[in-house]
């Protein structure tokens, strides 16, 4: 189900811009409309520099940049030339590229030539490949995502294959390796798109042979459709739960009217069969990291019985990390879901078969990404397909295996802390240790990963690429403490940021980041001494800090008073209700929290 | 017979002109724009927009409206 993204567009350039088989002349002219138009919450810049003619898929590009709500301005590169590329980008403020070598470009007629060239030959073009590459992508650290686009034939196959692909598989896994050594590097599998599409929707060898261009529009537009998709629509889109309906999307038919022994769920019959493994993909996101929840009108102990105990139910109590099992409106459900795992709405994905529900979400809560699930099967499992990929696209999301369990560890939690008379008293008893870590080269991927998903509390809203991190990590001047929470309950992991500059005498508190799963405890208030120790071994004697207000961080806008530094900037007029701060580290003594140990990591 | 309205506006869309430039004798010599990366992309929105395939021998000729004009309904006809 698609959502209004440009409340001013008209509904007929929407439509263009998300109907596959709109033809190209109406999409370039929906394209050039949404632009001219504007109203897109980001922007966002990506260079193109490829081993091929590849005009169209900038169109292509924007277009799906459009559709999930980002502009996107395009630079194309010469061609084949992509050192060349990378230093004029990075001049040009390029924040994305696409880097697009072309097998039968490697060298003349190179498809044709492979067949005869001997292991050694083939040894010498595989190290070239290498040294080139590795050599571009090094170029190319600085860019915030840089998608390697994989080699493919673009002659037809041999039944039952032949040394070409041989030597395509080879020089593809040369290049994976290479790119492994890059943090900000994803791959693309052009061969896997070329199949997908079929080869002959997706090349077009008419303007090959004359232009070099080998690709139908049909290529182009999948190929910009798994970019945006891989960088998670240019770093807008993080989701975190997926909220489920029960009847008709976990098992088939109404519990209440069916009863537990009516609902359809066996896995040898159809349509069960359809529901049960809809049940297994549920929870293989799970797996992957991805919180479950439920969100059904239905009674909460018919439900938590086929939880507890239908023999056909994949999915079990541990499974799911919040439910609202009642008969309140979605749209509050919803919000309490968010609210509950301290999420915002717009890391929930919500499935419902109902259109009514559906619909009812839309219209109340634009920021949740809404699916309805159809009524055929073939269609429900497409919709499926469409949520892993909204979840999975660039990688399974690290460190997201564990993150049920402590998100039902904070529920627990909440539970006990009506037992105590203060607030102290329950911090008291949680047995609260912090662990703070200084330029760890092993948290360098979750650190960036919190700083690109943290919003709420997050005092300047700085993301950074992992490159970023191990540069700074690198950095004399500078230090980037991780820190780590854990209490009685269990480890909530990596939570918490801080990226420090040492300027002169005074230390500089760049960014502040924290997941909201460990605030209200003090945590925020206890890391400082021993930031503050090291700064002032560091010759530093004051501490300066900012916070810059965006859409989100608006709990966060008074932290650094509370923390009791001082206002310093409002003489130099604060803009847009930034705001800096300044204080002595001799005479700075934060809010003590004592039910706090700080460990050192 | 070909739409010629719809015709005259795919060329403008995919050469970035306004619609008025494209006249009867518009050309790649009268359009700046028509360069041969605007022209692969205008045969492929015109074979989209009209539904036919334009084969090899004809796709890189056909740089006039005019001669644009004849092939669409030599295939439309086909």
């Amino acid at each position: 189900m698609n959502k209004p993204v440009f409340p001013k567009a008209s509904a007929d350039t929407l439509a263009i811009l998300s109907d596959p088989s709109a033809p190209l002349a109406q999409v370039m002219a929906a394209v050039e409309a949404a632009e001219a138009l504007g109203g897109q919450a980001t922007s966002a810049h990506i260079g193109i520099s490829a081993g091929a003619t590849v005009d169209l898929l900038g169109l292509y590009l924007r277009r799906h940049a459009l559709t999930a709500g980002v502009s996107l301005k395009v630079s194309k590169g010469n061609f084949d030339d992509p050192l060349g590329d990378v230093a004029r980008f990075e001049d040009w403020g390029v924040d994305h590229l696409i880097l697009a070598p072309f097998l039968d470009a490697l060298e003349p007629a190179f498809e044709a030539r492979a067949a005869m060239l001997s292991d050694d030959e083939i040894d010498l073009r595989e190290s070239e490949l290498r040294g080139r590459w590795r050599l571009v992508m090094h170029c190319a650290s600085k860019f915030r995502a840089v998608f390697l686009c994989g080699l493919h034939r673009v002659g037809a196959p041999v039944a039952g294959g032949d040394r070409l692909d041989a030597i395509v598989a080879r020089l593809n896994a040369a290049l994976r390796e290479e790119a492994a050594g890059f943090p900000n590097v994803r791959w693309i599998d052009m061969a896997g798109m070329v199949a997908g599409v079929g080869r002959r929707a997706a090349l077009d060898l008419r303007f090959y042979l004359r232009n070099a261009a080998p690709y139908a529009p049909a290529l182009l537009d999948e190929w910009a459709r798994q970019v945006t998709a891989v960088s998670r629509a240019y770093g807008t889109r993080f989701h975190k739960a997926l909220v489920l309906d029960c009847d008709n999307t976990l098992w088939g038919g109404i519990l209440g009217e069916d009863l537990a022994s009516g609902i359809k769920l066996s896995p040898h019959d159809y349509p069960g069969s359809v529901f049960y493994r809809a049940q297994v993909e549920f929870q293989a996101l799970r797996r992957q990291g991805v919180l479950l929840c439920l969100c059904s009108k239905n009674e909460a102990a018919d439900v938590d019985a086929l939880l507890d105990s239908h023999p056909d139910m994949v999915l079990r109590q541990a499974d799911i990390v919040a439910k609202q099992v009642n008969w309140n409106d979605k749209a509050s459900n919803l919000r309490q879901i968010a609210h509950d795992l301290n999420i915002g709405l717009d890391s929930l994905v919500f499935l419902d078969d109902s259109a009514f529900e559906c619909e009812a979400v839309c219209g109340q809560l634009p920021e949740v990404t809404v699916f309805q699930a159809p009524e055929n099967p073939i269609g429900y499992l497409a919709v499926i397909a469409a949520i892993k990929d909204l979840f999975l696209a660039g990688g399974a999301m690290t460190d997201g295996a564990e993150k049920t369990e402590q998100y039902r560890q904070r529920a627990a939690a909440l539970a006990e802390r009506q037992a105590f008379a203060t607030q102290d008293e329950y911090l008291a008893s949680l047995g609260l240790t912090v662990t703070l870590t200084k330029n760890d080269a092993a948290r360098i991927p979750r650190i960036s990963e919190l700083s690109q998903k943290s919003n709420q509390f997050n005092l300047t809203t700085v993301r950074y690429a992992r490159g970023e991190i191990e540069a700074l990590m690198a950095d004399p001047q500078a230090a980037v403490w991780s820190l780590e929470v854990a209490d009685k309950f269990g480890a909530a992991g990596l939570t918490g940021v801080a990226v420090v500059r040492y300027a002169d005498d005074a230390a500089v508190i760049e960014a502040l980041f924290m997941s909201c799963r460990v605030l209200g405890r003090g945590v925020e208030f206890a890391i400082w001494p021993t930031i503050l120790t090291e700064a002032a071994a560091h010759g530093c004697a004051r501490i300066e800090a900012a916070y810059r207000p965006t859409d989100k961080n608006g709990q966060a806008a008074d932290f650094y008073d509370r923390l009791g530094l001082t206002r310093s900037g409002e003489a130099n007029g604060e803009l847009d209700g930034a705001r800096s701060y300044a204080a002595d580290i001799a005479a700075f003594a934060p809010p003590p929290s004592p039910w706090i140990e700080v460990l050192n990591g | 017979m070909v739409d010629e309205s719809a015709l005259k506006q795919v060329m403008a869309t995919v050469l970035g002109v306004p619609v008025s430039a494209v006249g009867p004798d518009a050309s790649s010599d009268t359009i700046p724009a028509w360069d041969s990366l605007r022209h692969m992309n205008l045969v492929l929105a015109l074979e989209q927009t009209f539904g036919v395939e334009i084969p090899d021998e004809d796709a890189a000729e056909i740089t006039s409206y005019a001669l644009i004009k004849v092939v669409l309904n030599e295939r439309l006809a086909a």
